[in-house]
């Protein structure tokens, strides 16, 4: 150990166990502010003070339970910490009443109780009636390696980074050779996290062998996929596990400066990831002379302003320079070519943050987790039709089942009565579509690129029977063609193409030829320059091969049996006595509702089929398919309004 | 509906002499050839709640660019706003899981009923509807951000009663007050003074 190490772990003491006073973890996060998390912590410090509470309250990231938010965890003197959650604002005085009731610690805490969680990364006990956190379907099955300090400890004190054990593996790092980092690295099998998988270690060896002194390393931490927030937990929780991973690298590479690059979306990460970065290098952990050692390395932190291709590693490179982030061919690599033309490398946040653990126990320990395509464990964020909500690690190779359907509870009970998966979408916009057929596939990447989608960044969308695949495609299609930087006319030109087609099938003008169609402008998008033009058609692709029958229904039969797709239905009036139609005419958006009060009827040419109505009175107004299948009477055809092909028109 | 499509182009945008000398102090340490036109972008928007013509030529000058070489970023990044914002700002979350779970009907309701596509401000600029991206808060899906604050688990029935009372003239302050401390979660989008 580097005595300036030593001296810094000195300093910083040692994690609270045995504390005097209870100790009041409250999560602040982006997941607890958007439940009200910080209108909570202003009112429980009203409150402690009002009533002189002794107690020490710490804000912490996030446990990951995003759909307990917001969360809290009480540990008071000589028992485990417990995790309370949802405590909304306006429960904080009665959970506080409960908490420290008479005598403390025995008050009903039932209400917002979910589980015991076990001191130094044991499992737990039960406490106080309380089961262990581990029993908890969420948390048990997790095998939390980079998440073990995230929810626990201060995100924005470096003290409690280095009492929890960060930096300790930079300072072994400082007595390796590059080389043998990076060998490490690879031998441990620590695979890209943003999507490609590709070694990081082998990946870190053509920045070492190219040309310095002006080298560049960059954080990926774009994190365009929307639905995807495993990145931003990781910021916003323990950055300074990102940033030591990145500081390794960095020793490996000869990289003499980084780039952190954060999507605009995630003010709160920018803020912690600063204020780390501020900390390391007034500690010495950055800068000219490292930790004593003569290494130098500095970092900063660059804003995104919501763009998604750059998240692909060209476009974020120029990007970073303070162009428009439009990808660019490859070769170059960034290692020959990257930042302001110098050698570089690029990592997503998450495989930064995977090197640290792999670097101190070594490839056997890295490798006990995940596959022979995939080492590890892995974050995923899940949600979408799910009854949990939230972020967790675990082992590369577990089935989708067992995160979406134990860990996430599967689909909720909806209005139209016990929910049912209709499939899953992974990878973000590019990813595809899965049928629900697939949930036991196991979470690697080979099962995915088999089925024609990918496996991704992390996250994870189940949808239900109330989804259509085509609505979908056409979603992610918009988003895609919204997206290409037009750089390339096949990509902006063919989605573009794709998103007109879609839009008419979903309008009722589907046409036999589309089916082959489709897949004209597929191939017709693979020349184009990035993965963002080339896999745009991957969602409709997806839906062809997983959802064949749902698309011709739409193409030839003009037909949404999900009745998602608005220009395929129709709402009408079964039941103008109802009286819920009073209110739905008043909220109605388009005023479509005439006549007076029990007589009311829909005007078709006005109803932009929201659906509103059919939820506030749902005894009253049916949802049909507009243009009613054969063999059907001459004057229901007629009643239908348009025909598909003039709608189409 | 106040469409400022093409105000960029047709309004000068001029800045005032105090808005000008703030933000000449503001970009005082950027240097030119050191990629920094986004960070000079974020800080103009930040003060001024959006980018207007006269802060473009002025962050060229300091970085000794062209003005085009910052209109091109400008308006290639969809966070950067070349229109007045809004006093209310309804920030529509356009991710898939509020898709899955009926945004594409709010969206609609909420343009219907504001009578104001996405992407433009209401009278006066009183209200807005914008685009916003998940955020990775998709446990309150579906949701829109009023003034960078949640207003979540939309039902179709909510988002037209949330729509009607702005439209009514019900500001963010009353809709979402921030709480003393509020911890932005959302880009700072907000108007800051009057444009
Ligand atoms: C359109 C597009 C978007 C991408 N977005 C991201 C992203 O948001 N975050 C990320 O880490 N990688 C993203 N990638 C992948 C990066 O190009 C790059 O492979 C990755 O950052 C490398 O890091 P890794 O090897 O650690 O995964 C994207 C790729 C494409 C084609
Ligand atoms: S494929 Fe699309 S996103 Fe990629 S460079 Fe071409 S136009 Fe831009
Ligand atoms: S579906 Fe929507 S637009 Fe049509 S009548 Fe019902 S509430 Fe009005
Ligand atoms: S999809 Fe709306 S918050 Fe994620």
């Amino acid at each position: 150990m580097t005595t300036a190490f030593q001296a810094l772990r000195d300093a910083a003491g040692s994690p609270p166990t045995a504390q005097q006073r209870p100790l009041l973890r409250v999560d602040i996060s982006t997941s607890s502010v958007a439940a009200g998390a910080d209108a909570g912590l202003a009112r429980l410090r009203d409150l402690v003070a009002a009533r002189g509470i002794e107690i020490d309250i710490l804000t912490v990231g996030s446990l990951g339970l995003s759909f307990a938010q917001p969360t809290l965890e009480l540990q008071l003197p000589g028992k485990q910490p417990v995790v309370y959650g949802p405590v909304p604002p306006d429960e904080i005085e009665a959970f506080l009443d409960a908490v420290f009731a008479d005598p403390v610690g025995q008050g009903d805490d039932s209400a917002w109780a979910i589980g015991v969680r076990g001191l130094n990364g044991a499992a737990g006990d039960a406490q106080d009636g309380v089961p262990p956190l581990s029993a908890h379907p969420f948390w048990g099955p997790q095998e939390r390696r980079v998440m073990d300090q995230m929810g626990v400890i201060d995100p924005e004190s470096l003290d409690a980074a280095l009492a929890a054990g960060r930096y300790a593996a930079l300072d072994q790092a400082l007595d390796m050779e590059p080389m043998a980092i990076c060998d490490l690295i690879e031998a441990a099998g620590v695979g890209g996290r943003g999507g490609g998988g590709f070694p990081a270690g082998r990946k870190w060896k053509f920045l070492l062998g190219a040309p310095g002194p002006t080298k560049y390393l960059v954080c990926n931490a774009d994190e365009g996929d929307p639905g995807a927030f495993v990145n931003r937990i990781l910021m916003e929780s323990d950055p300074h596990l990102v940033l030591e991973g990145m500081i390794i690298a960095a020793r490996a590479t000869a990289a003499s400066h980084g780039f952190i690059y954060i999507r605009d979306e995630y003010p709160l990460s920018v803020v912690r990831m600063r204020k780390a970065v501020a900390q390391a290098a007034a500690a010495g952990l950055l800068g000219g002379d490292i930790l004593g050692t003569g290494m130098s390395f500095t970092l900063e932190v660059v804003r995104g302003a919501g763009s998604y291709v750059c998240g692909e590693e060209t476009g974020l490179i120029a990007s970073v320079e303070g162009l428009r982030g439009m990808p660019k061919l490859r070769p170059p690599f960034p290692a020959q070519r990257g930042v302001f033309d110098m050698p570089s490398n690029v990592n997503n946040t998450e495989t930064y943050a995977h090197v640290p653990s792999a670097l101190l126990h070594g490839s056997d320990w890295y490798r006990e987790f995940g596959t022979e395509s995939d080492a590890g464990t892995k974050m995923f964020s899940i949600g979408g039709a799910l009854q949990r909500t939230g972020i967790v690690e675990v082992p590369f190779g577990s089935s989708m089942q067992a995160l979406l359907s134990d860990i996430g509870g599967g689909v909720p009970a909806n209005d139209k009565g016990a929910g049912k998966a209709k499939g899953i979408q992974p990878g973000g916009p590019l990813g595809g579509l899965l049928n629900a057929d697939d949930l036991g596939l196991a979470l690697e990447r080979p099962p995915f690129t088999e089925r024609g989608v990918l496996l991704g960044s992390g996250g994870l969308i189940l949808f239900d029977e109330r989804a259509c695949a085509v609505d979908l495609s056409l979603y992610f299609s918009e988003f895609c063609e919204d997206e290409s930087c037009g750089r390339c006319t096949t990509c902006h030109g063919g989605s573009q193409r794709l998103v007109e087609m879609l839009a008419r099938i979903t309008q009722g003008g589907g046409r036999e030829a589309d089916l082959d169609r489709l897949g004209v402008v597929d191939r017709a998008l693979q020349n184009a320059n990035c993965l963002h033009g080339q896999f745009t058609p991957y969602a409709i692709r997806s839906a062809l091969r997983h959802f064949r029958d749902e698309v011709e229904e739409h193409v030839r039969d003009h037909r949404c049996a999900a009745k998602a797709c608005r220009g395929l239905i129709r709402h009408r009036v079964s039941d103008p006595a109802d009286p819920a139609l009073a209110e739905a005419a008043a909220l109605c958006p388009t005023d479509a509702f005439v006549g007076p009060d029990g007589e009311r009827t829909i005007d078709d040419a006005a109803c932009v089929q929201c659906g509103l109505c059919a939820e506030l009175a749902p005894a009253a107004i049916v949802v049909e398919d507009r243009f009613p299948q054969a063999p059907v009477a001459a004057s229901a055809a007629a009643a239908a309004g348009p025909s598909p092909a003039a709608a189409g028109a | 509906m106040t469409d400022h499509t093409n105000d960029a182009l047709s309004q000068p945008g001029l800045l005032t002499p105090s808005q000008s000398q703030r933000l000449r102090d503001l970009l005082a340490d950027l240097e030119p050839g050191k990629g920094s036109v986004l960070t000079a972008l974020h800080r103009a928007q930040h003060e001024l709640g959006w980018v207007p013509r006269g802060a473009i030529s002025l962050i060229a000058g300091q970085l000794r660019l062209t003005d085009a070489l910052i209109y091109g970023p400008a308006t290639f990044y969809s966070e950067f706003r070349l229109t007045p914002p809004p006093a209310t700002l309804v920030a529509w979350c356009s991710g898939p899981t509020c898709r899955v779970l009926g945004g594409e009907r709010i969206k609609l309701i909420l343009e219907k009923t504001l009578d104001c596509e996405l992407g433009q401000n209401g009278p006066n600029d009183d209200y807005g509807l914008w685009l916003g991206q998940c955020n990775g808060t998709c446990e309150q899906a579906p949701q829109v951000w009023v003034n960078g604050r949640v207003v979540g688990k939309l039902s179709l029935a909510g988002s037209a009663r949330l729509a009607q009372r702005i439209r009514d003239g019900e500001g963010a302050a009353k809709i979402a007050p921030p709480p003393p401390g509020a911890v932005e979660i959302q880009p700072a989008l907000i108007r800051k003074e009057s444009p």
